[in-house]
C-alpha cells in the first residue's frame, strides 16, 4: 500500500474502530489510539528516511481521478516540507494521546474527535488537490469546537465560539479566493501542480493574494487576527492545545506556502513588505502581552503568537527574492516544526500541572520546583527553547529567519532580535513567580504527584526531538534545502 | 593518544557525566558525585595531554548547510585555547573536590554536580570552538549553566531573582553579539575563526573600517554582558546568591572569563578596529575604577570579591584593547587562580560561621582557620599585586603595555584602580585577621581535607604562576618584551600605598576601623549605593518595559479583543432585535400585511 495513504488511513481506520467500540472499554480505546499514534510515527519515520532529498519536487505521488467533470482528484504527494510536517503531526498525535491517558470523561467521544482532527491535518499536509486541501482543512478545524466545549475548562463556551467564528471567518475569505483561482486559471482542474504551472495575471494575483494570506493567516495567529488563539488554547484540554498550537497553527502557514506563495508568487511579492510589518508587530506585541498574563496557558498562547510571527516573517522574506530567501524559507519551515514540538511540550506540561492542581494561575504557585521537580524541569526546557536558547531546535530556525531579516530589512531585523530579550523576560517571569521562590504550602500534596512513569514518556520524546534537532540541524536542513531551492526557483 | 581522542575526552566527558547523573543518578548523590569528579579528572588529564602535544592545525567537520551558508564545528588548538583549557579543567576539578565538602549536607547534590559538569562542558566547548557560531552556542550555554547554578537554591527568592537578573542582563549583551555575528555571516558567508582573522584574506581586509568598527563594537556589547563591564555589570554582585564554590567557578575560569576569552580569540579583529578598541579601553578603565570604589566600602566578603572581579576583568580588557594579547592572557590565567582561591577561602569562613560579613567573620575567630587564612593572605596579596606573587607580574605587564603605547590617561586610571585594589583587599584581610574584639568562643572548626587540599593547590598556583610568564608568551607564539625597571617603581609604589592606608584604617591597634573615604560624605554615599546604577535601571528600562507591556495588554483586551467581542455581540443583538419582526401573534402579522399592502398601493399609485 502506498505510504502516504497508509499514514492517512491509519487514523481513519482508528476512528472506525473507535466508533464500533463500546463506551466502557476505556482502556482499549486508549490503547488503540496510542498504537495508532505509534504506527503513524513509524510510518512517518519511514517516509522521512525513504524521501530522497537530492531530487527536488513531489514524491510518493498517488493520483486517483474522482470527479472528472470539474477536475477533482484524490491526489497525494509530499515534498520536503510535507515530510517534516507529517512527522510533526505524528509526533504530536502520539504524545497527545499519551498526555490524555488519565482522561475519564467521555473517553470514546474525546478520542474520536481528536482522531478526526488528526485525519484532517494529515490530509492537508499531503493533498495536492485544492478541493481536498480545503476539505481536510475544514475537517481539521471543526472538531475543535466540541473538543473545547465538552472537555475544556474555564470560559469554554466563549472560547469555543470565538475560535470557531474566527476560523470560519478565515475560511469565508479563503473559499472565494480558492474559487477565484480555479476559475481564473480556466484549466478545469483543482490540481495544485497543474495550477502552479499556470501563470496568473499579476493584477489578479495582487487582488486575490490577501484573501488567501489572511484567510490562512487567521489560523497561523496572524496579528491582528490572533485573538482566538490564546483564548482557545486556554480553554482547550491539554492534548487539544497541543494539537491546536503544535500542528493546527502550522496548517495556516502551510496553506500560505502551498496555495498562496506557490500559486500566486507575484501577489505574494507585492504584499510581502506589508505583511512583514504585521509579522514584526506580532512578534513584539505577542511578547509584550505575554509579559502581563496571569495564566500559564495565556502566556504560552501569546508566546505562540510571537513565535508564529517568526514563521510568517520568514515566509514573507522568502518571497522577496533576495540572496537570503533560501535561509528565510528554511528558517520558516524549521520554525514550524520546532515551534510545534516546543508548544506541544509546553501545553502537555502545563496541562499536567493543571490536572494535578486545578490551577493555571501563575501567582497561585511559587516554589513549585520543590514540589514537582520533574514537571517543572520539563516546563523549563520548553521555556528555554521558547527563549531561543542554542542546543534546542528553535535556535536554528530563528537564526535563519533573523539572518534574512537583518539582510533584507535591517531595522526589522534588529527589532525582532531584540525581541529575544522580551521572550526571555516573560519566560523568566513565569519561572520566578511559579517555580522558584519559597514553596507554597498549599501545594504540599503535589509532592506525591510529580510526573512519573508513563507520564514522562511523551515529554521525554518531545525533549529528545528538540535536543536532537538542536544539535544536529542537518537532519532537517538537508531534507528541506532542495525543496526550498526548487520552491524559490519560481521567483 | 591522537588529538581527536584527547579533545573529545576533554570536552565530552563532562557532558557524559551530566547526562548520566541527571537521568539515572538523581537518587544516588554519592554515585553522581564520584562520577562527576572522575569525569573532571579525565577532562583535566586530556587537556594536559593536548597542551603537551602543542599547538596544531584546527580540526573541522561540516555541521550543516543552508543556502550559501556553510557551518562547521570543530576545535581550534592554538596556544591560548590549549593553555586556558588546562586552566579551566584544573580549576573546575579543584572546585568540584572542594564542593564535596561544602555541599555535603545539601539534598540537591546530584543536580549540583551535574550542573557543574554541564558548566565545564559548555565552557570547554566554547574555549576550543573553531567556528564563531559554535562559540556563540556554547557562550549561551555557559550563561544558561550560570543561571542554573546561581539559582541553585531556587527556593530562596533572592537566589531566583539573582539568577534571572544574570540571565537577562547577559542576554541583552548577547543580542549585540548575535547581531554582530549575523553581520559577519552576511558579509563573508563564513564563521571560521582562523580564516576570519587571517591578515591577508580575513574580515578586516574585506569590509570598510566603519563596518568593522561597528561589528567589533557589537561583539564587545556581548563581552560587556558576560564579563560584567559597565553598564552591564550589576548582575555579577547579585550572583553571589549561589553556593560559594559556584561563585569561585563563575569568577575565575568560566562565565566571566568567557567574555575576555572571546576578546582574546578575536584579538586581531579588535586591533584592526581601532576606534572600537579605544572605546573598549575607556569602558574597561572606567569599570576597573568604578568597581574598586564599591569594593572599598562593601561589608560582604563575597560582594567585595565580586566587585574585585569586575575590576580585574577591566584590567584584562584594558590590556587587550591596548594591544597586548600576552598581558591579557597572562592576567586572565593568574586571576583565575587567585580569584578561585579567594572565593574558596571565603567559602570556608562562610561554611564555618554562616555569615558573609567580614567584620563578623573576624569577630568569630576567622583567623583560626589556618588554611583559609593562609589562602586569603596569599590570594589577597596576589590580587593586590604584591611582588613576587602571580598578580604582580601580570599587572605589571599591563601597565607596561599601556605605557608603551602611550595611553597615559588610561595608565593613570589603571594605577588608581591598582591602588584601590590593594586598599580594599587588605581592608578585607585586616577585617578578618585583626578583629576589633577577641573571638567570643574558643572552639575551632575543622577544615575538611577535601576543602583544604584545593585551597592549598591554588595557593601554590598564586605563588608560582607569575614566573611562568615567559612560557605563556611562548605558548602564544610571542616573544615577551623586556621593559624598563622604572615602571616597576610606581607599580609597587601604589600597592604599598594602598596596603599602608588599609593598615592605618583597619590594621593597626586601635585603628578607626572606618575607611578614609567615609570622611568624604558624598563619595561615600555614592559608593555605598553602588553609584545608583540599579536604581537608574529601575526607573528607566524596567519601568519602560512594564509600561509598554501594560499598554499593549490594554490594547489587546480593550481595543482588539474588545472590538471583536463588540462586533460579535452587535450581530447577536441585531439578530435578537430583528426576530421581533416575527412576533408570533396574529395581529402583528396582520399589521405587517397591512403596512406592506399600503406601501405597495402607495408605490403603484404614485407611479
Amino acid at each position: 500500500m502506498p505510504l502516504l495513504s497508509s499514514i492517512l488511513l491509519t487514523p481513519v481506520i482508528t476512528l472506525i474502530i473507535l466508533l464500533l467500540m463500546p463506551q466502557r472499554a476505556v482502556r482499549g480505546i486508549r490503547l488503540i489510539c496510542a498504537l495508532s499514534g505509534l504506527l503513524t510515527c513509524v510510518l512517518s519515520l519511514q517516509l522521512w528516511t525513504s524521501y530522497d532529498p537530492t531530487t527536488s519536487g513531489i514524491q510518493f505521488e498517488e493520483l486517483i481521478p474522482w470527479v472528472a467533470a470539474i477536475g477533482i482528484s484524490y491526489h497525494l504527494g509530499v515534498d520536503g516540507f510535507g515530510v517534516i510536517l507529517v512527522m510533526l503531526n505524528s509526533i504530536v498525535y502520539f504524545t497527545g494521546v499519551l498526555t490524555m491517558w488519565d482522561l475519564e470523561e467521555r473517553v470514546k467521544e474525546y478520542f474520536a474527535f481528536m482522531v478526526l482532527l488528526v485525519i484532517g491535518v494529515f490530509g492537508v499536509f499531503m493533498s495536492l488537490d485544492l478541493f481536498f486541501f480545503f476539505f481536510f482543512y475544514e475537517i481539521a478545524v471543526v472538531p475543535m469546537y466540541p473538543l473545547i466545549l465538552i472537555w475544556g475548562s474555564g470560559n469554554r463556551a466563549y472560547a469555543g465560539m470565538k475560535l470557531m467564528l474566527f476560523l470560519l471567518a478565515g475560511s469565508a475569505l479563503l473559499f472565494p479566493g480558492l474559487l477565484a483561482i480555479y476559475h481564473h486559471a480556466g484549466l478545469n482542474t483543482f490540481d495544485i501542480i497543474a495550477l502552479s504551472a499556470h501563470t496568473f495575471d499579476p493584477q489578479f494575483q495582487i487582488f486575490v493574494y490577501p484573501f488567501i494570506y489572511v484567510g490562512f493567516g487567521v489560523l497561523a495567529g496572524l496579528f491582528p487576527f490572533h485573538g482566538w488563539s490564546p483564548t482557545g488554547h486556554v480553554a482547550a484540554p491539554s492534548a487539544v492545545s497541543m494539537l491546536h498550537a503544535g500542528v493546527l497553527m502550522k496548517l495556516g502557514a502551510f496553506g500560505i506556502l502551498t496555495v498562496g506563495i506557490r500559486l500566486l508568487p507575484e501577489g505574494a511579492a507585492y504584499w510581502a513588505p506589508t505583511f512583514v510589518v504585521l509579522a514584526v508587530i506580532g512578534i513584539i506585541y505577542g511578547a509584550y502581552v505575554a509579559m502581563r498574563q496571569t495564566d500559564f496557558k495565556f502566556v504560552i498562547g501569546f508566546s505562540s503568537v510571537s513565535h508564529m510571527g517568526i514563521v510568517l516573517l520568514g515566509l514573507n522574506l522568502a518571497v522577496l527574492g533576495s540572496v537570503v530567501a533560501i535561509d528565510a524559507l528554511n528558517g520558516a519551515v524549521f520554525q514550524m516544526f520546532a515551534h510545534g514540538i516546543m508548544t506541544a511540550l509546553f501545553f502537555s506540561t502545563a496541562g499536567y500541572i493543571y490536572d494535578k492542581s486545578h490551577s493555571k494561575t501563575i501567582g497561585d504557585f511559587g516554589g513549585l520546583g520543590v514540589q514537582m521537580p520533574r514537571a517543572v524541569s520539563i516546563f523549563i526546557v520548553a521555556g528555554l527553547c521558547g527563549a531561543g536558547l542554542p542546543g534546542l531546535a528553535s535556535f536554528w530556525a530563528e537564526l535563519l529567519v533573523f539572518l534574512a531579516a537583518l539582510k533584507t530589512y535591517p531595522i526589522a531585523g534588529v527589532i525582532v532580535i531584540l525581541g529575544l530579550v522580551l521572550t526571555a523576560v516573560y519566560i523568566m517571569r513565569v519561572f520566578n513567580l511559579a517555580f522558584f521562590g519559597a514553596p507554597n504550602p498549599k501545594w504540599e500534596n503535589l509532592k506525591a504527584q510529580d510526573m512519573s512513569g508513563l507520564h514522562l514518556i511523551p515529554r521525554a520524546i518531545l525533549i529528545a526531538v528538540l535536543v536532537i534537532f538542536g544539535f544536529v540541524p542537518r537532519l532537517m536542513l538537508d531534507l528541506i534545502n532542495s525543496t526550498t531551492i526548487a520552491f524559490l526557483g519560481n521567483f | 593518544m591522537d588529538t581527536l581522542t584527547l579533545i573529545l575526552l576533554t570536552t565530552i566527558s563532562p557532558l557524559a557525566c551530566f547526562i548520566i547523573a541527571i537521568i539515572f543518578l538523581i537518587q544516588q548523590p554519592k554515585a553522581a558525585q564520584g562520577l562527576v569528579l572522575f569525569g573532571s579528572a579525565v577532562s583535566l588529564l586530556s587537556a594536559i595531554g593536548l597542551l603537551v602535544q602543542g599547538p596544531i592545525e584546527p580540526l573541522r567537520f561540516l555541521w550543516f548547510q543552508s543556502g550559501a551558508i556553510q557551518l562547521q564545528f570543530g576545535f581550534i588548538l592554538d596556544g591560548s585555547s590549549l593553555m586556558f583549557g588546562v586552566v579551566v579543567t584544573f580549576i573546575t576539578a579543584c572546585i568540584m573536590l572542594y564542593s564535596v565538602g561544602y555541599m555535603a549536607q545539601d539534598p540537591g547534590k546530584t543536580r549540583y554536580f551535574a550542573m557543574l559538569s554541564f558548566f565545564a562542558w559548555s565552557m570547554l566547548s566554547f574555549v576550543y570552538a573553531v567556528d564563531l557560531l559554535q562559540s556563540f552556542i556554547f557562550w549561551e550555554l555557559v550563561g544558561l549553566s550560570s543561571f542554573f547554578l546561581i539559582g541553585f537554591w531556587f527556593e530562596k527568592p533572592e537566589a531566583a531573582a539573582a539568577a534571572r537578573k544574570a540571565f537577562l542582563m547577559t542576554r541583552v549583551g548577547d543580542v549585540g553579539l548575535f547581531i554582530g555575528i549575523l553581520l559577519i555571516l552576511q558579509l563573508v558567508h563564513s564563521f571560521d575563526i582562523p580564516s576570519l582573522l587571517d591578515p591577508q584574506t580575513g574580515l578586516s581586509t574585506q569590509i570598510s573600517p566603519n563596518l568593522l568598527n561597528a561589528i567589533a563594537l557589537l561583539i564587545f556589547i556581548g563581552i560587556m554582558g558576560k564579563s560584567a563591564q559597565f553598564p552591564l555589570h550589576t548582575w555579577l554582585p547579585d550572583a553571589m546568591e549561589g553556593p560559594t564554590p559556584v561563585s569561585a567557578l563563575l569568577h575565575s575560569a568560566t562565565m566571566v572569563a568567557a567574555g575576555v576569552f572571546l576578546m582574546i580569540r578575536l584579538h586581531p579583529l579588535f586591533m584592526a578596529a581601532q576606534d572600537t578598541a579605544l572605546i573598549v579601553l575607556g569602558i574597561a578603565t572606567f569599570t576597573a575604577i568604578l568597581a574598586s570604589t564599591i569594593a572599598m566600602v562593601d561589608t560582604d566578603i563575597k560582594k567585595v570579591l565580586a566587585y574585585s572581579s569586575i575590576s580585574q576583568l577591566g584590567f584584562m580588557l584594558m590590556a587587550l584593547a591596548a594591544g597586548s594579547l600576552f598581558a591579557g592572557v597572562f592576567h586572565l590565567i593568574t586571576h583565575a587562580f587567585f580569584k578561585a582561591l579567594l572565593f574558596l577561602c571565603s567559602g570556608i569562613y562562610i561554611h564555618a560561621y554562616h555569615t558573609n560579613s567580614m567584620a563578623e567573620i573576624g569577630r568569630s575567630g576567622g583567623r583560626r582557620l589556618k588554611a583559609a587564612t593562609l589562602g586569603l593572605i596569599i590570594g589577597g596579596a596576589a590580587l593586590s599585586g604584591v611582588p613576587p606573587l602571580a598578580g604582580f607580574w601580570s599587572k605589571e605587564e599591563i601597565f607596561a603595555q599601556l605605557g608603551h603605547n602611550g595611553f597615559n590617561i588610561y595608565m593613570a586610571g589603571a594605577f588608581l584602580a591598582a591602588f584601590l585594589t590593594a586598599y580594599y583587599t587588605f581592608r578585607m584581610i585586616f577585617l578578618i585577621t585583626k578583629p576589633d574584639q577577641t573571638p567570643a568562643s574558643d572552639h575551632s572548626h575543622p577544615e575538611p581535607m577535601n576543602m583544604k587540599a584545593p585551597v592549598l593547590l591554588l595557593t601554590l598556583g598564586a605563588i608560582i604562576l607569575g614566573f611562568f610568564g615567559a612560557s605563556i608568551a611562548e605558548g602564544l607564539g610571542l616573544i615577551p618584551q623586556h621593559h624598563s625597571v622604572i615602571l616597576m617603581i610606581p607599580t609597587v609604589g601604589v600597592v604599598i600605598l594602598g596596603i599602608l592606608i588599609a593598615y592605618l584604617d583597619y590594621g593597626r591597634d586601635n585603628a578607626p576601623r572606618a575607611g578614609f573615604i567615609s570622611k568624604i560624605a558624598p563619595l561615600n554615599t555614592l559608593f555605598t549605593n553602588k553609584w545608583y546604577i540599579d536604581e537608574v535601571y529601575r526607573v528607566t528600562i524596567v519601568a519602560i518595559t512594564h509600561a509598554l507591556s501594560r499598554i499593549l495588554h490594554w490594547i489587546e483586551n480593550h481595543v482588539l479583543d474588545g472590538n471583536y467581542d463588540r462586533f460579535g455581540l452587535g450581530i447577536l443583538r441585531t439578530g435578537a432585535k430583528s426576530t421581533r419582526v416575527q412576533g408570533g401573534w396574529m395581529q402583528l402579522y396582520l399589521g405587517w400585511a397591512i403596512i406592506l399592502l399600503a406601501v405597495v398601493a402607495l408605490y403603484l399609485g404614485l407611479r
